[in-house]
């Protein structure tokens, strides 16, 4: 697969996880790429749901760092 | 104009727009980073101006444009129009070292290059010299004339160029086909000199429209740098009839629009074989003409035509009859040219260190067909108007001091084709532009003393 | 006409133009011959213990048909006695008073030599000094040159001695053979060096003769290494400048050279904070005469753009070169074929297939002429292309609009960072 591609289907994914309202809470890089860790706060039950992702491209991760600014800005 | 004379018109422009094109960036870029910058370097010997060759294509690989300009036109006054008309292969690029390994420079394209780029960019190159109040006069405004006015303009002289036509440049404006010089190149270097103050009176003929007394009292000094005058007659009957072109006339013609549009689809004949003769020809197969031949008494050997000249008019598909001699111009009824009546001559062998006579072929007559005639055996000289001023000359050739330019009146000097001839000089632009510039700095000797003291 | 006057650490000359301490400068007929051919300055061969060369001294790498792409010697410094330099300097300066003449020193690192080749120096009425710490063959074999240059604490000690009996301003000239170049202009400036100068040359071996199995040159069937410096080594002498005009430790002028050719390369180096140039092997080229060239496309430079003195450009580019991790992660450049300019060579595609990113395809238009074409979501911006593509104009580099806001390395570092942050407090 291209790798375009395949940051495309990366973004669908991490997209998919801040539309439903989810949060980027951690991220660790290593050798590997990056695992993103989202987690989302149910208002009512007050139970926290996380779920990582695993990015491997360049631009995947460039594109959740854009989002993480995002946050932190729109946090402050 | 109707339409379909404005689609001829069209047509002929394309046939007289220029036909070598000029060096892309990177050909120039290229050639420039080849050239070896030799030291005292032979094609700067071997150019009668003297250009710093090296030094115009170093400054073209490392990006000084303007230097590269100025170099070029410091030594040389028409530096561009030179680039596109000198036989370089004889001058500088024969010269080029590299004859012996490889390929000589493309001299004269990257000359070409470096003034183009300076007439694109509307560059000011020069500025006017201190005036020291000392008024020249200069008669005609060809390459001779723009050489020495911008010298002087440069030394701070008050000079007045009084040129016959009504537009300055001499044969590089009027004389030498577009395809090859463009006017607007030689109205560039026009302006050039203007931009230093020099006056330049157009449309005024010294001797007919001002007394040349007038002028030579009104200034310290005069240059005659008028050049020679229109082809001469081939004095053979029928020179009169319509049909017939002097070659300079039929060249000038094309230099602007609207061109000429009478030796369409005609069969042309044209009389002589210097560069002439060639601009004659290839200017009338670009007007149209469906046959040009070029007639010659001599051989291809004693053609006087430089070697791109006649390479150039080959491959234009001009004809050339060698041991050719017209005796008479034919016409019809209407007094029209029909054709023109040859006869063969033969070389005889030459004296020691002499041209080669021809002597015609007993009973060899025959007649070319043709609808038109052009003369093209070279030009005449001013020789009433030089009479007039009293100058020593030779068969209208004015004879100079040839370190000095002076003639034999020494507050008069010469240069150009004025006095080629009779072993002095020779008809090119280049050298007519080196004579120019001698013709100032002697002057400017002559007169330093006076005011200076 | 433009001011090209230049000051280096008080050390005028005419124009920025210096021929740098080398077999250009080796005696007095030579430096006259350049002062008249317009050069500003000069830094006289290296002065010390009259040395001895070898014969077969130089060797070029020729690239591709062009002559001298580096130039590679194996010459020590001068073979003179110090009097008779000396001499030629003192009338050199006599004739020349305008334009700088500095002397090159190289002693063996001892306090009183340095002393004593300063004080009769000066005597001789030089502008300034330059001490040579870079000479990398046979002066470094003996404890000098490079050998003393590569050690930040000689460096220091040895300008600290020079600076003891220096009335004029002292230069010290660098070797490049080092990793970290500002390491030793720091201590340089900590012993009192007035200005720094770089490079010097940089340890090489010009080629080996495939037939004979021989070093190029030899010395009789022998080899060593020599300096290579010329146009191949501008890029690592612009480098080490402008790491020393940016560290702010670094705090004196800066005197560059190494592969300045032409005037475009001077500009670039006094961008990037250099206050004058120096040129060696150019001038070895061409001859003196390169000078004119230097100085007229200089002020038409300066003059086209309306900029009274040379002075006014130096370091101006120096803001703009920084760290890798200061650098936006999110500007984007893609390749742009422009096919009606295109020859067809597919250089591009295939420099991208097989070396790059594989985002250069070969088509046909419609009319089944062959194109090429990028897919400019794929390209990463390399510049590889343009670069290997022999025609003007036919690949250009496209800037895309933001997709994200700019964001550099060390900026994504620290947001990251903050995050874990986070994590561990909760
Ligand atoms: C057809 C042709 C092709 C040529 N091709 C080449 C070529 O390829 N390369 C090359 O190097 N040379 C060529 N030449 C030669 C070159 O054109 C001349 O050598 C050069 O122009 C001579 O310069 P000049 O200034 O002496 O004379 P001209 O260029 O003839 O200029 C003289 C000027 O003086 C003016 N004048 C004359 N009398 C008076 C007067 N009484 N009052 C005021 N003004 C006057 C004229 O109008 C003219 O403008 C060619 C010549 C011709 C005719
Ligand atoms: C043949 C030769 C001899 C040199 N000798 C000296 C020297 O004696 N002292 C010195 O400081 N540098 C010396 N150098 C180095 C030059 O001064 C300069 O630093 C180097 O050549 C880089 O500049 P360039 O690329 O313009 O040649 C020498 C260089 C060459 C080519
Ligand atoms: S340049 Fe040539 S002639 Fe001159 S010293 Fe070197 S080897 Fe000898």
């Amino acid at each position: 697969m291209r790798e375009h591609q395949h940051y495309l289907i990366e973004r669908e994914k991490i997209d998919y996880f801040i539309d439903r309202g989810y949060r980027i809470h951690g991220i660790t890089e290593n050798l590997s790429g990056a695992f993103i860790e989202f987690r989302l706060k149910d208002n009512k039950t007050d139970e926290e749901s996380t779920e990582i992702l695993h990015i491997q491209t360049p631009d995947g991760r460039k594109y959740f760092s854009a989002l993480l600014l995002k946050q932190i800005q729109t946090v402050s | 104009m109707s339409s379909l004379e404005s689609s001829i018109q069209k047509e002929l422009q394309k046939n007289f727009t220029e036909v070598i094109p000029s060096l892309t960036n990177q050909e120039a870029f290229q050639e420039s980073q080849r050239c070896l910058y030799c030291y005292d370097a032979p094609c700067i010997t071997a150019c009668p101006t003297g250009i710093d060759i090296p030094t115009f294509i170093k400054k073209i690989a490392s990006g000084n444009m303007k230097g590269s300009a100025k170099t070029i036109m410091t030594a040389n006054p028409v530096g561009a129009s030179c680039s596109r008309v000198c036989p370089t292969e004889e001058l500088c690029e024969g010269a080029c070292v590299l004859n012996h390994t490889t390929k000589p420079i493309l001299i004269g394209n990257l000359q070409r290059y470096a003034t183009d780029w300076a007439i694109k960019n509307d560059q000011v190159l020069f500025k006017q010299g201190q005036p020291n109040g000392k008024k020249v006069a200069i008669v005609g405004g060809g390459p001779a004339g723009l050489s020495a006015a911008r010298e002087l303009a440069l030394l701070g002289y008050d000079v007045t160029i009084y040129e016959a036509e009504s537009e300055a440049g001499g044969l590089d404006t009027y004389g030498i086909v577009s395809f090859r010089l463009p006017k607007s190149v030689s109205l560039w270097e026009v302006e050039q000199v203007q931009n230093l103050g020099v006056t330049i009176k157009t449309g005024v003929k010294v001797g007919e429209d001002i007394p040349f007394d007038e002028i030579y009292s009104m200034h310290d000094r005069v240059i005659l740098a008028i050049g020679m005058a229109s082809v001469p007659n081939l004095n053979i009957p029928g020179e009169q009839s319509s049909g017939v072109y002097d070659a300079i006339e039929l060249v000038k013609k094309t230099k602007a629009a609207p061109f000429p549009t009478e030796l369409k689809d005609k069969k042309v004949v044209v009389v002589g074989a210097g560069n002439t003769a060639i601009d004659g020809a290839t200017c009338s197969v670009r007007l149209g003409a469906e046959n040009v031949k070029i007639l010659y008494r001599r051989s291809e050997q004693e053609m006087t035509a430089y070697d791109f000249e006649y390479e150039f008019a080959k491959q234009d598909g001009v004809e050339f009859r060698w041991l050719t001699q017209p005796i008479e111009i034919l016409t019809n009824k209407e007094g029209k040219v029909e054709g023109i009546k040859c006869i063969r001559m033969q070389l005889l062998k030459a004296a020691q260190g002499e041209r080669r006579r021809t002597v015609p072929v007993p009973d060899s007559e025959f007649i070319i067909e043709c609808d038109a005639v052009i003369k093209a055996i070279g030009q005449k000289r001013h020789l009433h108007f030089i009479e007039e001023l009293g100058l020593a000359h030779k068969e209208g050739v004015i004879l100079i001091n040839n370190e000095t330019m002076e003639t034999s009146n020494p507050k008069v000097y010469a240069c150009g084709d004025v006095i080629f001839g009779k072993g002095q000089g020779e008809a090119m632009v280049v050298s007519a532009a080196q004579q120019g510039k001698t013709a100032a700095y002697h002057m400017h000797e002559s007169l330093k003393e006076s005011y200076t003291a | 006409m433009a001011d090209l006057r230049t000051n280096l650490a008080g050390i005028t000359s005419p124009n920025p133009f210096w021929l740098a301490s080398a077999p250009p400068t080796n005696s007095g007929y030579q430096v006259q011959r350049a002062f008249e051919a317009g050069w500003g300055g000069a830094v006289w061969k290296t002065l010390g213990d009259p040395i001895l060369n070898v014969s077969s001294r130089y060797a070029a790498v020729h690239f591709n048909g062009q002559r001298v792409a580096g130039f590679n010697n194996i010459e020590l410094i001068t073979d003179r006695p110090l009097e008779v330099n000396l001499k030629e300097i003192y009338e050199t300066k006599k004739r020349f008073p305008n334009h700088a003449v500095v002397a090159s020193l190289m002693v063996e690192p001892n306090q009183g030599a340095w002393h004593e080749i300063v004080k009769k120096t000066e005597a001789a009425g030089v502008d300034g000094l330059e001490l040579n710490f870079g000479c990398p063959h046979g002066m470094a074999e003996r404890g000098m040159g490079s050998a003393s240059g590569q050690v930040p604490e000689l460096v220091m000690k040895q300008t600290n001695w020079a600076k003891e009996a220096a009335e004029t301003p002292v230069i010290v000239k660098l070797t490049p053979n080092i990793t970290d170049i500002t390491a030793t202009a720091e201590a340089a400036v900590q012993g009192g060096a007035d200005a720094v100068s770089m490079i010097n040359t940089i340890n090489s071996l010009a080629g080996v003769d495939i037939d004979t199995w021989l070093p190029i040159p030899h010395v009789g069937g022998k080899g060593a290494h020599g300096g290579y410096c010329g146009p191949a080594v501008k890029p690592i002498a612009l480098n080490m400048v402008s790491e020393c005009a940016r560290n702010s430790r670094i705090n004196v002028p800066i005197s560059g050279m190494g592969g300045v050719s032409n005037w475009q390369n001077a500009i670039e180096f006094m961008l990037m904070g250099a206050s004058n140039v120096q040129i060696c092997t150019a001038a070895m080229h061409h001859g003196f005469r390169i000078v004119e060239d230097l100085i007229d496309g200089l002020s038409t430079y300066l003059d086209d753009r309306g900029i009274l003195s040379v002075q006014d450009i130096i370091g101006k580019s120096v803001p703009t070169f920084s760290d890798w991790g200061n650098l936006d992660l999110n500007y984007k450049v893609v390749a742009r074929i422009n096919n009606d300019v295109c020859i067809n060579c597919n250089k591009c595609h295939i420099a991208c297939e097989d070396t790059s990113h594989q985002c250069i395809d070969m088509l046909n238009d419609p009319s089944g002429n062959a194109i090429l074409q990028v897919r400019e979501e794929d390209c990463v911006g390399c510049n590889l292309c343009s670069i290997v593509c022999p025609v003007d104009g036919a690949i250009d580099m496209i800037q895309l609009n933001h997709e994200h806001p700019p964001m550099t390395w060390n900026e994504r570092q620290t947001l990251i960072g903050s995050l874990k942050d986070k994590k561990v407090s909760k």
